[in-house]
């Protein structure tokens, strides 16, 4: 296993330094800098503002809701992530472009609104039958 | 309150290295473990793979070398494979942030920089999530048509790829002893990842031994995974419409809807964009074609040749695509006319102004090639390349030369 870590590792260093020189030959140097800054911001801006926003938001669910009920939250809350990174770009940019591009004409909003009731509808579902499935005589799993 | 510091259950169980500070953020969530982000590693791995392939393909379909011409058949495949490349790099937004996330108690690891080797790994883990941010979200802006950036998409999105691809290969070699644990652990019986390493843990299997699994009572890992990849999935259906025509229908997520376009086909490039309007095409347009023997088409002699029909998909680099009818005149016809033959090299010149105002075809999609006046049955309008563009299978659309003015036989 030593030997593959060690290519992998040298094989990676090389491939990122071709991909590094390429820019520095390519990119004009003051384009380039906001490349970085835009690499940058983006590793601050997860580190220090979406993850902890995240585990906030985790801390509060534990805090507030009972075990049995926050299963189902999390999992509505996981599942509505990408569909909501991925709309809201679309909705702030609806209706930008001309028509013939056939480009973000669709109410993104509407779009985004009907997927997460879909998913909070079947996670309440997946609620409802695990209380009534606890409540019922014979308890069965 | 930090929130971190409140984040996972009571601080202080004991754990980890005696001099770190109270403040110091503590994560006991049992969701996180090694087998739950090799798992959403792995993914990722083949995401990542399918995106350079489809990638590097793109790029040479749109440079294809002289030694090896861009085949013609299937007439579908740089729309498959675009279409692949945007719906993989779509879903790997939230993949990455869900393996992220499952890392994150990772950069708390105390005292912070503790060697000349860890401080090397942290940054090569800067380099290797800030570029894949970077490509990942400069990506799904190009989609959008959104530039919200100062630099040239294509060439940056193409060396960027080498730095993610080759940072991704060196955090593979070093991490291969957790990918190996994680992947050889069942899911719920994985050592919980906190901002203390295994080997210093004393709560951790390895040093520990036999354990209990963790218990989670919330969400189990099995959950997250699932929740995770239901999310993943809807965003793919919803979006895959806009190369996968049935599913254009349920589009929630689609970016572009293919068959709302102007004669069936959206425009990439408007003829506003190109600089182009009725009035630059006068009744006196002509086609030059240059070569050894040099000639003119007027527009009538063009509209009375055009009688060949062909069914040719329309693929753009932004991963939408549609089929259409096209109706012109066969250019290998006019190659040859002009003293050329299947094996020339052609020029194709716009009268539009901008980028793609001019490309080069041959080899087979040379012999399939379209001058095409005539789109779905009706007139090529203003901004599908009225009065003639070139159309040709599985070829970019911005290499399929609108507004045609010159064919030159090189």
């Amino acid at each position: 296993m030593g030997y593959w870590r060690l290519v992998l590792a040298i094989v990676g260093v090389l491939i990122v330094f071709y991909g590094i020189v390429n820019l520095l030959v390519h990119i004009p140097i003051q384009t380039l800098a906001w490349v970085a800054v835009w690499l940058t911001a983006a590793v601050l801006v997860h580190h220090g503002l979406v993850s902890p926003v995240v585990v906030a938001v985790s801390t509060l669910l534990r805090r507030l809701i009972p075990d049995r009920g926050r299963r189902y939250v999390q999992a509505a809350l996981i599942t509505a992530v990408p569909v909501t990174l991925i709309a809201i770009p679309m909705i702030y940019r609806q209706g930008s472009q001309p028509p013939s591009k056939a480009l973000l004409l669709q109410n993104f909003t509407a779009n985004l609104g009907l997927l997460l009731g879909i998913i909070a509808a079947l996670c309440l579902v997946g609620y409802a039958i695990r209380v009534a499935r606890d409540r019922s005589p014979t308890r069965g799993r | 309150m930090h929130p971190l510091t409140t984040a996972d259950q009571p601080p202080g169980t004991g754990s980890g290295p005696r001099s770190r500070p109270r403040w110091w953020p503590r994560f006991n969530s049992t969701l996180r473990s090694t087998a739950l982000t090799a798992r959403l590693g792995r993914a990722l791995g083949i995401a990542i793979s399918i995106s350079l392939l489809t990638g590097l393909l793109s790029l040479y379909q749109y440079e294809p070398w002289s030694w090896l011409p861009a085949p013609a058949t299937p007439a579908w495949g740089y729309r498959a494979t675009q279409g692949v490349h945007v719906a993989v790099g779509t879903a790997t937004i939230p993949l990455v942030l869900f393996k992220l996330w499952s890392v994150y108690p990772n950069a708390f690891r105390w005292p912070p920089f503790r060697s000349v080797k860890r401080v090397l790994e942290l940054l090569s883990l800067a380099i290797l999530i800030g570029s894949i941010l970077l490509q990942l979200i400069t990506g799904f802006l190009n989609v959008l048509n959104w530039y919200p950036f100062p630099w040239d998409f294509v060439s940056v999105h193409h060396y960027v790829a080498y730095v993610v691809v080759g940072s991704v290969l060196l955090h593979i070699g070093v991490k291969l002893p957790d990918i190996r644990y994680g992947l050889q652990t069942k899911l719920p019986e994985g050592d919980v990842l906190t901002e203390i390493p295994w080997n210093e843990n004393p709560e951790s299997h390895s040093i520990a031994g036999d354990l209990p699994p963790p218990v989670t009572p919330g969400i189990s890992r099995r959950g997250v995974l699932t929740a995770a990849g239901a999310g993943i999935s809807i965003v793919v259906v919803t979006s895959i419409g806009q190369a996968l025509t049935p599913l254009e229908r349920i589009g929630l997520l689609a970016a572009r809807q293919p068959s709302k376009g102007p004669q069936g086909v959206p425009v990439n490039r408007t003829a506003e964009e190109a600089q182009v309007s009725a009035a630059t095409i006068g009744a006196d347009w002509t086609l030059q074609i240059d070569g050894p023997r040099r000639y003119k088409l007027t527009l009538a002699e063009i509209e009375q040749q055009a009688v060949h029909e062909a069914r040719i998909p329309v693929a753009a680099v932004e991963g939408w695509s549609i089929h259409a009818t096209w109706r012109g005149l066969r250019l290998l016809d006019v190659v040859e006319r002009a003293g050329g033959n299947a094996d020339s090299h052609v020029r194709v010149v716009s009268f539009g102004v901008g980028g793609f105002r001019r490309s080069e075809i041959f080899g087979p999609q040379l012999s399939h090639a379209l001058l095409a006046t005539h789109l779905n049955g009706e007139r090529l309008n203003l901004d599908h390349g009225y009065p003639l563009r070139l159309i040709a299978p599985n070829r970019p659309e911005l290499l399929n030369t609108k507004w045609v003015s010159q064919i030159e036989v090189l």
